[in-house]
């Protein structure tokens, strides 16, 4: 079919052209190691882990999560730089889908983000953390969905917007709360946190994945957590990628 | 001619911070097949506009287009299928190779890898590209670029090219270039719709033309019957002492019978004259007879230039970059 025709060429567009781009995969490899390595014995001291494994449980679906969050949500970056360079344009004068157009970098983002989270993983288990491999799958769709939901919202506001101080404007305005409200670092429970945080969080899709995630990293498949973050994250993912569409559709490149 | 492109009442305005702009005001033309077609204008005249509303990017306020049999508006998919755009920018991958640029572009159109890789190849060939195929876009110089932005217009084979300031930034040599491979796609039947303020290029390239200014469609015609409107020579003088000397050498030699007309910009006087040898004599022994003083003189056979002036009141070289060149 045409249309998956056009997102495997686009999707491997993409892809190239990050693989190209070295330095963007080094801020991209190193960031987290950086946080696991520098933020974890922090974590151990504070939450009185008893071992760095433990701590490591708490701290790495977090480290996924934001990393899920941040590769969503800069992902409209690229889009401004395309349409300034009339590469989108360009795209858009071709009877390619729309929708292709759209998904092609968000997937080709989710298997960069994969990556990330495999090197994540192994470094984890370096430094002493038990992976349970089938939660982790399941943990990587969530991973995908939440990805996937900002990734759309912030492609679509890159479109609306069209110049990047406007649209860092809008990204970093809705970022900081969002990551502040989702208990990324250091969990919101009824014992850290006051209850209005707590009832805010709620209106967060990345603290259904965070909390979601700590469930799936000690392998607790059964825990609420786990479906109401597919309940949450699914509808939330179809819902924004249609209004991204959409804005493709009609939008004034 | 059988039409390929007929718009009729085209509008386009744009909302911003200081009330409406309206970009295009009711344009209506008809290009036909295997033509190739020019916009004229200085900057800010729509013509971008136009083109992006032509190749669906831009939905239409009012009036209507048609391409290919295709109104633009109900049809765009199947438009887009049979046109191909450069934009002003270009728009290639600055990481990716010339050769994988070209065969994306290819692809995107649904033809297979196959036909695609065939076609690059010869498109290559055919527009000097092949030397630095594999190389990264990032290392092109401008011509090579706008070379490839053409070869990725033009890799579907499409029945129109539509193309927004093809030589824009180019050395006149570049340009010649360029111009020799545009005239080889009417060879194979492609419509050119370009645009450009060079105009020179509309002169050399275009079978037709239309001049435009403030969004509107001022003067339309053949480089030759647009000239001819003009008629005569035309017969530059620029003045010692300013514009009131201009105006006074204005005043004294439009009563002069061979003058038709008369117009004073700054200290340049402008003179259209039937003919141009058996004038200037006379006109010379007038100004000198008044004691004015000449900077320099000079005459020429009307330009593009002289249409627009005449339509407009101003000077297409004034604004911008345009008009490099001089006089024919
Ligand atoms: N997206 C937009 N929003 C607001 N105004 C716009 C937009 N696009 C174009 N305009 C305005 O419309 C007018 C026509 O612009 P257009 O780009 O069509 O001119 P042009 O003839 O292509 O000029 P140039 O030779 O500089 O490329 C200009 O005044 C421009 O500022
Ligand atoms: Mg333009």
């Amino acid at each position: 079919m045409k249309v998956a025709t056009d997102i495997g060429l686009l999707y491997k567009r993409y892809t190239r052209q990050m693989l190209r781009n070295p330095i963007w995969l080094f801020v991209g490899f190193s960031t987290p190691v950086l946080y696991l390595a520098l933020f974890t014995p922090l974590l151990k001291q504070v939450t009185r882990a008893p071992s760095t494994g433990v701590a490591l449980e708490l701290f790495l679906p977090g480290i996924m999560s934001l990393m899920a969050f941040a590769s969503g949500s800069s992902a409209g970056f690229s889009t401004i730089f395309e349409l300034q360079g009339g590469v989108i344009e360009r795209f858009r004068v071709t009877p390619t889908s729309r929708f292709a157009i759209l998904i092609g970098p968000i997937l080709s983002g989710l298997s960069m983000m994969l990556v990330f989270d495999l090197v994540v993983v192994l470094v984890g288990i370096g430094f002493g953390f038990d992976a349970h491999w089938s939660g982790l799958a399941v943990l990587a769709v969530l991973l995908c969905l939440l990805a996937t939901t900002f990734a759309a919202f912030s492609v679509a506001t890159a479109i609306s917007t069209k110049e990047i101080s406007a649209f860092a404007a809008v990204i970093n305005g809705i970022n900081l709360p969002l990551l502040l409200l989702a208990g990324v670092l250091l969990p919101i429970s009824s014992q850290t946190a006051p209850e209005w945080m707590q009832v805010l969080a709620h209106f967060n899709p990345l603290y259904y994945l965070v909390v979601a995630a700590r469930a799936l990293a000690v392998d607790a498949y059964g825990r609420p957590e786990v479906w109401q973050a597919f309940a949450v994250l699914a509808p939330t993912c179809a819902a924004m990628l249609a209004w991204a569409t959409r804005i493709f559709r009609r939008a004034v490149a | 001619m059988e039409p390929i492109i007929t718009t009729t009442g085209l509008r386009k305005s744009f909302r911003s911070k200081r009330g409406p702009v309206e970009a295009v005001r009711g344009v209506s033309i008809v290009v036909g097949r295997g033509e190739i077609f020019g916009f004229l204008g200085p900057n800010g005249a729509g013509k971008t506009t136009t083109l992006r509303m032509l190749t669906t990017l831009l939905p239409i306020d009012s009036g209507s287009a048609t391409v290919a049999g295709l109104d633009v508006g109900r049809a765009p998919k199947e438009v887009r299928a049979r046109i191909g755009y450069v934009s002003q920018l270009g728009g290639a991958d600055e990481l990716a190779t010339g050769r994988e640029n070209l065969v994306l572009q290819g692809r995107l159109y649904g033809d297979s890898l196959a036909t695609v890789t065939a076609r690059a190849e010869r498109l290559m060939a055919a527009l000097d590209l092949a030397d630095f195929a594999d190389r990264k876009v990032r290392t092109y110089s401008g011509g090579q670029r706008r070379r490839l932005d053409i070869a990725m217009g033009i890799v579907h084979e499409p029945e129109v090219l539509f193309l927004d300031e093809p030589s824009t930034g180019l050395d006149p040599q570049n340009r010649a270039n360029l111009w020799v491979q545009i005239e080889a796609l009417r060879t194979r039947g492609t419509t050119v719709f370009l645009t450009t303020h060079y105009l020179e290029e509309a002169d050399v390239l275009c079978d037709r033309l239309v001049i435009m200014d403030h969004g509107e469609i001022v003067a339309e015609g053949t480089p030759r019957d647009l000239k001819r409107e003009v008629a005569g020579d035309a017969v530059v003088i620029v003045v010692h002492g300013g514009h009131e000397v201009a105006r006074r050498a204005g005043r004294i030699l439009e009563h002069e019978p061979s003058v038709r007309e008369a117009t004073v910009e700054d200290d340049v006087l402008r003179l259209y004259v039937e003919d141009g040898a058996t004038a200037l004599p006379v006109l010379l022994r007038l100004l000198d007879a008044e004691r004015i003083e000449l900077r320099t003189i000079n005459l020429s056979e009307p330009t593009l230039d002289d249409v627009f002036l005449r339509q407009t009141g101003r000077s297409l070289r004034d604004g911008g970059p345009a008009g490099t060149e001089t006089a024919a």
